[in-house]
């Protein structure tokens, strides 16, 4: 007893304290004899053991042995990964493969993960139609996942059992092929089988599948969501080759279900989904009818898929709709069937599209869910908000819906429970933008980081949608300093910034006269791919050159200018159309003369010329000042004879200014007053009167 | 069992994996800090800073898109004030002053009606749409209150504005009068701190209006101010007013559509257990997509790998994936009990103490087979007790 205990005891500490190299390096020698042998030879060594016996001895009364706990087998990385948190200096994990591959912008983000993911399903593809090659099973014990997956159906004669095998491996057109066959030859087949083959059937409205891949599924129906929430008919029958499956007539489904010589409520209701599914809501209606008459039951799907057939009803009224789903909820109630949360989703669902009629009802139906305990999901409050806040413009309609929403979900944790759930935060945080309610914005902003809450944030498009609005708003509303302390926060690890974002940004340091910090978001718009959006560019340049600033400042300012410039012309070459815009190069111009880099603004004088663009006054006589701070009359001629160039007004007062500061030179004079006289010279005569100036 | 462990661990690089984002460091970190993290510290102090800031802050900028709330609300108040002083001017008056003041008093009634649109101080709303709603209800209530509160003087004095105007005098007389006998509430309301109690200005009042850039703009009155903003006509007056109640309270209370039952629903219904459905798993399938979402460290994508059945479990344990009927190592090791059928001492309980030895160091051999192998020699001494009573040894 005493040595067992200590055996067990020692067993325990070894799980403790012993280090996973010194098992893994435990010779192997050791491998047959028995694992307690390990164990008790390893601690023979040690100090251990006579602690053991001592206390053995001394204590009379029973060791009381712990428990051995079992753990799940995932709870040590779980812990594990709950002390991890966001690294805000590092691109998200799931970017971290090779440093030279890290995405910088939100294109290469998505361009990183469709790659990755591509990678993977050709990989898969090929152990899965090349499975004889891939036979080695080179993991001990076992890995199935990595063995290649059988999607060949292996029974080759004709029974019931391969057309069941066949409806497994979901081939629409082999199952069918099958189930002709067993007819053909006499058999029946069980109502059982016939029922999964409608299943099938309906489920893929008598498709084959479309091939298994995952992430080009989402893909798809994200498209179609933007579809759909454009309540456009036409559009939604155009999206997407899965979406474009209808029901044809007289397909195979229903030849089958016509063949069938019994048939249960199972396959009604399936025959019903189907129609509903691929959007044939009148023949799922008759369908319905017809189950009533033969006294069978729909179940609570099948409800669902009815009332979203009420809704797809062309050419009825939204008034006429609404009661048909009202009379359809009544039936239910006849039938004893218990609504569920998809119910009250598909009806909250279908009234987004009755506009402002759907208003009074979707509150009656949120009632109703309440009042019979169903808890609503993060898609029925979405859809709420769909339904009341339709265009931004016309937000200010109810504006009390979101703080209910709001005051209800806080501090809830949620778990998926409709496939629409990721919309939620998308649609809340466009209310917050369009009510510019930050107070609301920081709200939706808790409830998204309580508990495991940010999974339901959707795919990329959908977070970097929330969090650009998110962060517009902080823009806007927030002091700056917070609002940096966001920009650091959020910004690359969560969401790349589009270059509006970045304006934003731009013009709340604007406001908080935080000018300084521009040519450091100029550095990072360069990272996040918007070297070449001149409406950012231009911004950052008007920003810099509007005002004065302390000398430093401006050459910080100058050198970001150069960088800009340098963008302008590397655009040059990749474009075979050189186009300056003319605020950039009025801008650049100034900030180089601020900032004392004369011959560089000198330079740019000339890109006006060759541009053919006009420069401003206010540079004009920027630069007589930098001419009248070197002394150089050339340059001072050289600013009227651009002016006079392009025949600008301003040219009589700078030949004034000439005339009046500078020491000029008889010749000079005569070539001034040559210039006042013959405002319109042409460009040619400029040109080399310049190049002669040199 | 330590050999088989050893065989397969070079195709699961443990050691290379990076654990989590941050580097080494992190991950020395992710072990020791258990408890407090350094980031949701910073977090929710930040967000904690940002909500005591944005009090004073939020409505400052610049920027033409934001509407100032300060603005707003100073300039109603600026304007009541007006209109109470003018008020109390007007009674002593003479005709000619008070043709001015009328004009000048209406010019800013129709600028209040204006700026209504928009949320301005709560109270001071309050009045403002009782100024509103009066418009409304003032014809019901002229004839009784005509004699009441004006004095004669003003009456007078509105017909001569109405004499002296090209339009149609008793309607100019009729508006100027009633405007009078709204400004003479309003101020008397106000004195009182009376809060008229109509239905329509107590729903305006409960209700908050966008602050958007637009509204600004808005020329609409209150009472116009529309819920449908779609392009709707399928809601008449009456659900319009309908959902106006319904609004005015929590959204979760009030009418339902009262069709099904809470004891019906919660009551527990047999169902039949069917196999899952392709709807069903179908379903269940869009559900976990639903919440699916890039890994956030390392160990999240270990998690996923130990579910795909890819990597060894933790906590790493010697017998992971050892099937032994759930039997515990001393049953393995400890074989002495099952000689008790042999004899105590002689050939026979030496050479089986050899095999128990033995059977106790064999891994390979689960513990039914160890007691199999046992009884096999107890049986087989029993079969040849014969031969051994004759070389004299007992068995038993």
């Amino acid at each position: 007893m005493a040595a067992a205990a200590s055996a067990r005891w020692l067993r325990i500490r070894c799980r403790l304290c012993l280090p996973l190299k010194s098992r893994r390096a435990d010779p192997c020698e050791q491998a047959p004899s028995c694992r307690a042998f390990i164990f008790c030879r390893f601690y023979s060594e040690s100090a251990a053991l006579p602690n053991v016996e001592g206390a053995d001895v001394t204590g009379i009364e029973e060791v009381i042995i712990p428990k051995r706990k079992t753990w799940d087998k995932v709870a040590v990385l779980q812990a594990l990964a709950s002390t991890v948190n966001r690294d805000t200096t590092a691109a998200p994990y799931a970017f971290q493969d090779d440093p030279y591959l890290i995405p910088a912008s939100s294109l290469e983000s998505r361009s990183f993960l469709l790659a990755k993911k591509s990678g993977e399903n050709a990989a898969k593809f090929i152990i899965n139609s090349h499975p004889k090659y891939f036979q080695k099973d080179i993991a001990e014990p076992h890995i199935p996942c990595l063995m290649p997956e059988y999607f060949e159906p292996q029974i080759e004669d004709i029974s019931e059992a391969a057309l069941k095998e066949r409806i497994k491996l979901r081939k629409v057109k082999a199952s069918v092929d099958m189930f002709d066959q067993l007819l053909q030859a006499g058999t029946t087949v069980s109502l059982e089988t016939t029922n999964g083959l409608l299943d099938l059937l309906c489920y893929y409205g008598d498709q084959e599948p479309s091939a298994d891949y995952h992430f080009q599924q989402r893909e798809q129906s994200e498209e179609s969501e933007e579809a759909t929430e454009e309540n456009n008919e036409k559009s939604r029958k155009k999206a997407g080759p899965q979406l474009g499956v209808t029901w044809r007539a007289k397909n195979n489904a229903e030849r089958i279900f016509a063949l069938m010589p019994e048939k249960n409520a199972h396959s009604y209701c399936t025959m019903i989904r189907g129609m509903v599914k691929h959007r044939a809501p009148v023949q799922a209606l008759n369908l319905y009818t017809e189950l009533l008459n033969n006294r069978l039951r729909a179940d609570v799907y099948t409800f669902n898929a009815v009332i979203e057939a009420k809704a797809l009803m062309v050419n009825e009224k939204f008034e006429e709709k609404w009661n048909n789903i009202l009379e359809l909820l009544k039936q239910m109630v006849a039938q004893k069937v218990k609504p569920n949360l998809q119910t009250f989703n598909t009806i909250l669902k279908c009234l987004r599209r009755f506009y402002a009629f759907g208003r009074l009802p979707a509150l009656q139906t949120l009632r109703e869910m309440k009042a019979i305990g169903i808890e609503p999901s993060l898609a029925t409050y979405h859809y709420i908000i769909q339904l009341f806040y339709q265009q931004e413009s016309s937000a200010k309609g109810s504006p009390l819906i979101i703080y209910d929403i709001m005051n209800e979900v806080m501090g809830k944790k949620f778990s998926p429970k409709d496939p629409d759930d990721d919309a939620f935060f998308q649609s809340a945080m466009r209310v917050c933008s369009s009510l510019r309610d930050l107070e609301l914005a920081y709200q939706v902003h808790g409830l998204l980081n309580t508990g495991d809450n940010w999974k339901f944030i959707g795919p990329d498009n959908r977070r970097n949608f929330y969090y650009s609005r998110f962060f517009s708003l902080l823009c806007l509303m927030e002091q700056i300093d917070v609002t940096l302390k966001w920009y650091k926060d959020l910004i690359p690890s969560v969401f790349f910034p589009h270059s509006q974002t970045l304006i934003d940004l731009l013009q709340a340091l604007d406001v908080a006269n935080r000018l300084e910090l521009i040519p450091q978001i100029w550095k990072d718009s360069k990272e996040y791919g918007h070297t070449y959006r001149s409406d950012l560019k231009e911004e950052i340049l008007m920003l810099m050159a509007r005002d004065q600033h302390p000398p430093e400042l401006q050459v910080a300012f100058a050198d970001c200018a150069a960088d800009i410039k340098s963008t302008y012309e590397n655009q040059d070459a990749r474009q075979t159309v050189p186009d300056w815009p003319a605020n950039p190069l009025n801008y650049i111009a100034v900030l180089f003369l601020r900032a004392g880099r004369t011959q560089e603004a000198w330079k740019m004088l000339e890109l006006f010329r060759k541009h053919n663009k006009i420069p401003r006054n206010e540079l004009l006589n920027e630069f007589m000042d930098s001419a009248k701070a070197s002394s150089s009359p050339d340059q001072a001629m050289e600013v009227v004879k651009l002016a006079s160039a392009f025949s600008l007004p301003i040219c009589e007062s700078l030949t004034r200014r000439v005339m009046a500061d500078f020491a000029v030179s008889q010749e000079q004079k005569e070539a001034l007053g040559n210039l006042t006289a013959l405002t319109s010279d042409s460009d040619s005569d400029s040109d080399s009167d310049i190049s002669e100036g040199k | 069992m330590l050999r088989r462990m050893s065989a397969v661990l070079p195709l699961r690089p443990l050691s290379r994996l990076p654990l989590c984002s941050g580097g080494p460091e992190a991950l020395a970190a992710a072990v020791v800090l258990l408890g407090a993290s350094p980031g949701a510290v910073r977090f929710f102090s930040l967000m904690h800073l940002s909500r005591t800031q944005n009090n004073i802050q939020r409505y400052f900028g610049t920027n033409s898109v934001i509407y100032n709330k300060k603005d707003e609300q100073s300039v109603p108040t600026h304007e009541i004030s007006k209109e109470t002083e003018s008020q109390d001017s007007v009674k002593e008056n003479t005709k000619k002053d008070l043709l001015n003041i009328i004009k000048g008093m209406k010019v800013e009634l129709s600028t209040v009606n204006v700026q209504t649109t928009k949320p301005p101080n709560r109270r001071q709303l309050r009045s403002l749409e009782a100024t509103v709603g009066r418009l409304q209800r003032a014809p019901e209530d002229a004839p009784k209150k005509r004699s009441e509160s004006l004095s004669p003087e003003l009456v007078a004095a509105a017909s001569a504005v109405a004499d002296s105007l090209p339009f149609d005098k008793q309607t100019t007389k009729s508006e100027l009068l009633r405007q009078l006998r709204q400004h003479e509430e309003d101020s008397r309301a106000q004195k009182e701190g009376e809060r008229p109690k109509i239905s329509f200005s107590n729903i305006i009042s409960d209700m908050k209006v966008a602050k958007s850039a637009t509204a600004r703009v808005s020329t609409r009155p209150v009472h116009q101010i529309q819920f449908d903003e779609g392009s709707d006509d399928y809601g008449g007056q009456e659900k319009t007013a309908d959902l106006r109640k319904s609004l005015r309270k929590n959204i979760f209370k009030g009418k339902r559509l009262n069709i099904f039952d809470l004891k019906a629903i919660t009551e527990e219904a047999p169902e039949a257990e069917t196999a899952p459905s392709l709807w069903d798993v179908e379903f269940a399938k869009q559900l976990a997509a639903v919440n699916e979402q890039p890994f956030q460290n390392g160990f999240e994508e270990m998690i996923q790998w130990t579910k795909e059945g890819k990597l060894w479990e933790f906590p790493i344990n010697n017998e992971a994936g050892f099937d032994d009927d759930g039997s515990e190592f001393y049953e393995h090791v400890f074989l002495d009990k099952y000689l008790e059928d042999f004899p105590k001492q002689g050939p026979i309980r030496h050479f089986m103490e050899l095999v128990t030895c033995g059977l106790s160091k064999n891994p390979y051999l689960s513990v039914k087979q160890k007691v199999e192998h046992i009884e096999w020699f107890k049986n087989y001494f029993n079969e040849k007790r014969d031969i051994l009573k004759d070389s004299n040894i007992h068995f038993n």
